[in-house]
């Protein structure tokens, strides 16, 4: 059973050992384990401020004067600003064409149970494991052939498709949790079965459609081996495709300007996580808890 | 009389069985989008994949039949066992690595909730939600051997061993450069779901263990790992799954170079497929990559079979 309530930052206190001094060390390993995440997202910020010339004299000393102008010239470089809206695109296309399908096909799975839909729903649940590469040649040969490859729902399309089985299966379980007096309650009161679902049922399934927008959203926004197949236009370029090229065209050569181009490439997901990281652990928990 | 009842029933019965179809169209619409959406990006290119693995096809040539040609050549090519070995070597210790790392700081966190523990979890997911084109980025910032910032640190504090280092570029290197990037990135996953798995067991389990004197690591050693066995194979099933589709990492950090040193059965296709124009070989990558992550996954729901009859 999926509790999409599970309290990630649950105050559950467990009655803690007695003795301080494990607890101190522990404190302190896991501390330095929290800071190995951290430092290879904080490190660029050093050396960001100086001059190309500066870093290569002495890539650790102070700066003279702290300039912003690796900033601006990552900025051009990347060409992060132009990716941004296919990048956009690409989250909006692949949440409106994942989450309405899987909790259509979820609802009928987990209301409407017989042996048909049974069969249906392990059709699709087995697509939950199939690896992209096992798609990506034919994918790529039929996209070109009718004129799919190198527009942006030729990227968004398959990424919805690989992620409808996932979000079939939250849904199928989320409804499935939800009291069915509710939906009998509708059907009594007149509503057909289109009524019960879109007026009643789906409101009530508000907290999974939230996880799902937000995770597709996720998973959209990191995409590369996709995107590296569908999209060789490079107008079309999404953010990661954007990053992939400044790292073969410029490498470290300019570290104040690769630096700079690190930061600027990580901040928009950082920021994201920050405001919704609880969201995100959480949608990421209800997915991995289920069964 | 009984012409009135008679007609009653059959009223009822038109009345239900239009019923009847309003809801069988309301379900096949319902779920028809899913079917076609899986039937045309995911069921048909899988068929497609099976077919064109068993063709010899090369850019724009019409496909011709060649039977076990493909998989014959690959097998017969240094660059293919390099890549299944890199595999399985990758699997191997990512399991031996990030399993025990993450249950270490998932059992921790949960058995030491202070002040400082409780905000940490959210800093060890942080790595996992980076996309791995930045997470690449970030790896040649501190790998790169002409400059990157492991190499100018050491030069700076005059550890001439340590600054000569290629890490990209050193053939016996760069493997593990790239998977320990990749432990930064991937061990989030583990730890987040391993605690939560360890804080399902129940309160009454750790006081009655606490009462037998289990406290601490003796507590992890006899409660709570025989408790999670489940979670980590499912884990470990998901690292051998993961490093069969590995390509982000390696083709952004080293292109699968230098020469054979961090090819993977995902390069390997992207390469065959999208550099050399080989569909045929490509197809056939896909399929062995298709099929070994069959073999794990179908271990795995074995397992949950066994686990849920116990």
């Amino acid at each position: 059973m999926i509790d999409l309530h599970y309290d990630v930052f649950g105050n559950k206190k467990l009655a803690g050992p007695q003795n301080k001094g494990p607890e101190i060390m522990i404190t302190v390993i896991l501390v330095i384990f929290a800071l190995a995440v951290l430092i290879p997202l904080v490190l660029p910020f050093f050396f960001v401020f100086k001059t190309r010339l500066e870093y290569n004299y002495d890539p650790w000393g102070l700066p003279k004067a702290i300039t912003f102008d690796s900033f601006r010239d990552a900025w051009i470089a990347v060409h992060i600003g132009e990716g941004f809206i296919n990048t956009l695109i690409v989250c909006i296309g692949a949440i409106a064409c994942t989450v309405p399908i899987a909790a259509m096909a979820g609802y009928v799975f987990a209301r409407y149970r017989n042996k048909i839909t049974e069969v249906l729903f392990y059709v699709i649940l087995m697509g939950y494991f199939v690896p992209i590469q096992m798609v990506l040649i034919p994918l790529a040969r039929t996209s070109a052939k009718v004129g799919l490859i190198d527009t942006l729902p030729g990227l968004f399309l398959p990424m919805a498709a690989f992620g409808v089985p996932f979000w079939t299966m939250i849904y199928r379980s989320f409804f499935k949790d939800l009291p069915g007096e509710l939906a009998d309650a509708a059907r009594i009161d007149g509503a057909g079965h289109p009524g019960t679902f879109f007026q009643v049922m789906l409101p009530l399934a508000g907290p999974a459609t939230v996880l799902a927008v937000l995770l597709v959203f996720m998973g959209a926004w990191s995409d590369y081996l996709l995107s590296l197949i569908m999209i060789n236009n490079s107008a079309l370029f999404t953010i990661q495709l954007r990053v992939s090229q400044f790292l073969s065209a410029y490498g470290v050569d300019n570290m104040p300007q690769y630096a700079a181009a690190a930061l600027i490439s990580a901040a928009p997901t950082i920021l994201l996580y920050i405001l919704g990281y609880r969201w995100i652990l959480r949608g990421t928990l209800a997915g991995a808890l289920k069964g | 009389m009984s012409d009135i009842a008679n007609a009653g029933v059959t009223e009822l019965g038109t009345r239900k069985k239009k019923k009847d179809w309003n809801k069988a169209l309301f379900i096949t619409l319902m779920v028809l989008p899913a079917i076609l959406a899986l039937g045309a990006f995911m069921y048909y290119p899988i068929e497609e994949t099976f077919r064109l693995s068993l063709m010899r096809s090369t850019g724009l040539n019409v496909p011709t039949f060649n039977g076990l040609k493909n998989y014959i050549s690959l097998f017969n090519s240094e660059e293919f066992r390099a890549g299944l070995l890199h595999v399985f070597v990758w699997a191997f210790f990512s399991i031996l690595i990030q399993i025990p790392l993450a249950f270490f700081i998932a059992f921790s966190l949960v058995a030491y909730k202070n002040r400082v523990t409780r905000p940490l979890r959210a800093v060890y997911y942080l790595a996992n939600v980076l996309p791995s084109a930045i997470t690449a980025m970030l790896g040649v910032f501190l790998f790169s051997g002409a400059n990157g910032i492991i190499t100018t640190l050491a030069a700076r504090l005059n550890w001439v061993w340590l600054a000569k280092i290629d890490w990209l570029g050193d053939q016996n290197i760069a493997f593990w450069s790239v998977f320990m990037m990749a432990t930064w990135t991937y061990t989030g996953f583990p730890i987040v779901y391993l605690m939560a798995r360890i804080e399902q067991i129940p309160l009454e389990i750790r006081e009655a263990a606490e009462l037998d004197g289990a406290t601490g690591w003796s507590y992890a050693r006899f409660i709570v790992i025989p408790m999670v066995t489940y979670p980590i194979r499912v884990l470990a099933v998901l690292c051998t799954v993961g490093s069969l589709k590995l390509f982000d990492l390696p083709q952004l950090m080293t292109k699968g170079g230098p020469g054979n040193a961090t090819k993977t059965l995902g390069t390997i296709l992207y390469n065959q497929g999208f550099v050399n124009w080989q569909y045929g070989s490509a197809a056939a990558v896909g399929v062995i990559i298709f099929l070994l992550s069959l073999v794990f996954t179908i271990a795995q729901f074995s397992w949950q079979h066994k686990e849920g009859s116990e």
